[in-house]
């Protein structure tokens, strides 16, 4: 336990490690979640003109549609479009709102931008418009069946609360598009960066043992009256701590700064468990093995990332052809992917993930053995 | 103390209560022999040096000492505890000072002591109360919470030797101590190591060089290629030279009239003369040397200089050896 403490503290002491470890995730969490994932806003608007009743229900609508909405000047909101900062521009005046509530014609500025998505915005604008002018309509229509306007508008909002709406189901008939149902939009880029960090940092943290070896460190803790086997143990076990640190600090990060969703925690765990395991392993074969510990770093970060575009660190596995996807099952990483995306999509159990845990359970198991021997052997090489 | 001996006499003699016995230690890479049949004993309070050039085999004897590398053959008993079948216990009572600074640069003086006092299976107070001692011990009191990699190289050493004091070891094992330190720390290192000896911990301490073995050792051993070629204390180790001193007599005149006086004094064993100078082997060269210089006078030679050189650890290793010791 002492040799796994001193491990553990080497590691968060080395201020090298702050933003590789704690910052860097985190930013690739963001970075990836806005490029790709599911449950971002529907849209951009900005919207232009002096407050109003007329253009705090258009926002309202829109906000409800799930479009993200700005208020600027005009000029600021002609620059955004113009910039790509927002999918349409939408120019009120003072005079629109009495116009509308008088029953007469309006006709407003709509500006769009050339994105992808900015038609599909365009048309929450004008449903929200629709729906403005619908109620205006309707006041208009109750008001002249005298009923006063306040108790008229009071009725509609209050209708329109109580109303029952059909629920849509809709069903993507793409097959790759269901394999993403019911991830949020952090979810895929918090599961897939845990995935390559924690291999990645605990394989380039195979240096910190070949420092121990070569500052005859190792040699003094063997003169202790400890065994060797248990000297093997206690780096394997500071291996993993630091491999559990990190993993946990991007599952707690993600869950409370992006809402990310491990849906089982404790089961969400037993996998990080299962694959810190294997990446602990791994760092003794390669901390064993070399005697650089500046190559073994690169050499950490070479693999990490090799392996971690294998195993769907990069992109989702679900997108590799049949024949990838099978060499990817070489990784631990496509096995951890795998055991994520069950427990994180389709709410999992233990025996649902129980295939996976034992495949990651049995590499780590291996790789410890291989890990320990080459490291008494790399001990007798150092002594 | 025990006579000198050489390999070829009879092995160590045995002192009651010795801390460390060693007997006939072997250890082979591959074919070649890096120790061979090396035996020594140390008692409590006793320094024991291990002399040899780098290479000679005093790194793998202190490395089966310590239980760090198996011996072929031998066997090493700490405090009467078997370092074969009961590692873990002969290692309780032995402190290692490798020849590296084997500590973790990342940390602090006060983590570096207390990660190793844990594997030594101190905990709680009696852990922070030895850390605090030691840190006084090896003056870092003031330096404790600061990272190691920030030290002098000499801070660095005692830090490195504070680690091997720290459960109070019975035999204390100091590898070249004292390599790449500043002459201030080195005398503060061969200090301690006095202080310590003279506390009751039996020191072993390897080094390649002969003033630290003549200052610290009370017994020393003589290691070259693998094999112990002497041991015993620095003057019966001198004494294996045949007890002889060196005397240059320089100047003009007779010079081989002066040789051939002085072949004929009984204290003289050899006498070698060129154009300005006799070098001579005498026995017991202070009481002989006035003797010396009236003779020569007398036979017509005019001094201008006389040098008496006595023999040391360096003429024993030459004399044992045939070669230098730092060779």
């Amino acid at each position: 336990m002492a040799i796994a403490g001193v491990e553990l503290r080497r590691f968060l002491k080395d201020r090298s490690n702050i933003f590789f470890v704690f910052v860097f995730p985190l930013l690739l969490v963001v970075l990836l979640g806005s490029q790709f994932g599911g449950e971002g806003p529907t849209g951009r608007a900005a919207v232009a003109g002096p407050p109003s009743e007329l253009r705090s229900d258009v926002v309202h609508r829109l906000e409800e549609a799930g479009v993200e909405v700005t208020l600027s000047e005009a000029d600021a909101v002609r620059q955004q479009i113009a910039r790509g900062r927002t999918d349409v521009g939408l120019f009120l005046t003072a005079a629109d709102g009495t116009s509308l509530a008088a029953g007469r014609d309006v006709t407003v500025d709509l500006v769009v931008g050339s994105q992808a998505g900015s038609r599909l915005t365009v048309q929450h604008v004008r449903t929200a418009m629709d729906g403005v002018a619908d109620q205006a309509g309707q006041v208009a229509a109750l008001t002249g069946a005298g009923i006063d306007a306040a108790t008229a508008e009071r009725a509609l909002r209050t209708a329109a609360a109580d109303a029952s709406r059909p629920r849509v189901t809709v069903t993507d008939a793409d097959g790759e598009a269901q394999q993403f149902a019911g991830l949020g939009r952090f979810d895929l880029s918090a599961a897939t960066q845990l995935l390559l960090f924690v291999f990645l940092i605990s394989v380039a943290g195979s240096a910190t043992l070949i420092q121990a070896r070569r500052y005859g460190v190792m040699a003094r803790v063997l003169a202790a009256p400890v065994s060797t086997r248990q000297a093997i143990s206690g780096e394997a076990l500071g291996r993993f701590s630091i491999a559990m640190v990190q993993g946990v600090y991007i599952m707690a990060g993600t869950a409370l700064l992006f809402g990310v969703e491990w849906d089982s925690w404790p089961l969400s765990l037993l996998v990080l468990a299962a694959f810190g395991a294997v990446a602990a392993a791994a760092a003794m074969v390669v901390g064993s093995v070399m005697d650089n510990d500046a190559a073994a770093n690169g050499v950490g970060v070479g693999a990490g990332l090799v392996l971690g575009a294998l195993g769907g660190c990069m992109t989702p596995l679900e997108l590799f052809p049949d024949t990838l996807r099978t060499v990817a099952h070489l990784t631990p990483h496509a096995w951890a992917y795998e055991a994520f995306a069950e427990i994180q999509r389709h709410e999992a159990g233990l025996l649902d993930v129980a295939p996976q845990l034992g495949v990651l359970a049995a590499m780590a198991t291996a790789l410890l053995v291989l890990g320990g021997w080459l490291l008494e052997r790399s001990l007798d090489r150092a002594l | 103390m025990t006579a000198a001996t050489t390999r070829a006499a009879a092995g160590p003699p045995a002192v009651a209560g010795d801390v460390l016995v060693v007997e006939g230690l072997v250890h082979r890479y591959g074919d070649l022999v890096a120790v061979d049949d090396v035996s020594f004993r140390i008692a409590p309070g006793e320094t024991f040096g291990l002399l040899g050039p780098n290479g000679a085999g005093k790194t793998t004897t202190i490395s089966m000492v310590a239980g760090l590398v198996p011996a072929h053959e031998g066997a090493v008993t700490v405090t009467g505890r078997s370092m074969a079948r009961d590692p873990v216990a002969a290692k309780a009572h032995l402190g290692l000072v490798p020849q590296e600074l084997a500590i973790y640069p990342e940390l602090t003086a006060r983590e570096n002591l207390t990660f190793f006092g844990r594997l030594q299976r101190m905990r709680g107070k009696e852990l922070d109360r030895r850390v605090a001692e030691v840190l006084e011990l090896i003056g870092l009191e003031e330096r404790a919470k600061d990272l190691t990699k920030e030290y002098s190289g000499g801070m660095k050493r005692r830090l490195n030797i504070g680690v091997g004091l720290l459960h109070r070891p019975a035999l204390l094992i100091l590898d070249e101590p004292t390599v790449g330190v500043d002459p201030q720390s080195r005398n503060a290192i061969l200090e301690s190591v006095e202080a310590l000896a003279a506390e009751g911990v039996a020191v072993l301490y390897t080094t390649h060089y002969m003033e630290e073995a003549e200052r610290l050792c009370d017994r020393i051993a003589v290691v070259d290629a693998g094999r112990l070629q002497a041991e015993g204390t620095r003057d019966e180790l001198v004494r294996l030279t045949g007890g002889v001193d060196h005397v240059r007599l320089s100047g003009a005149g007779d010079i081989g009239a002066a040789a051939a006086a002085l072949r004929s004094l009984p204290t003289v064993v050899e006498v070698a003369a060129d154009r300005s100078a006799l070098t001579l082997t005498v026995r017991d060269a202070a009481r002989a040397v006035a003797h010396l210089v009236t003779a020569a006078t007398a036979a017509g030679m005019s001094l201008d200089g006389v040098e008496v050189s006595r023999p040391d650890l360096e003429s024993v290793f030459l004399h044992l050896t045939g070669k230098a010791l730092r060779d």
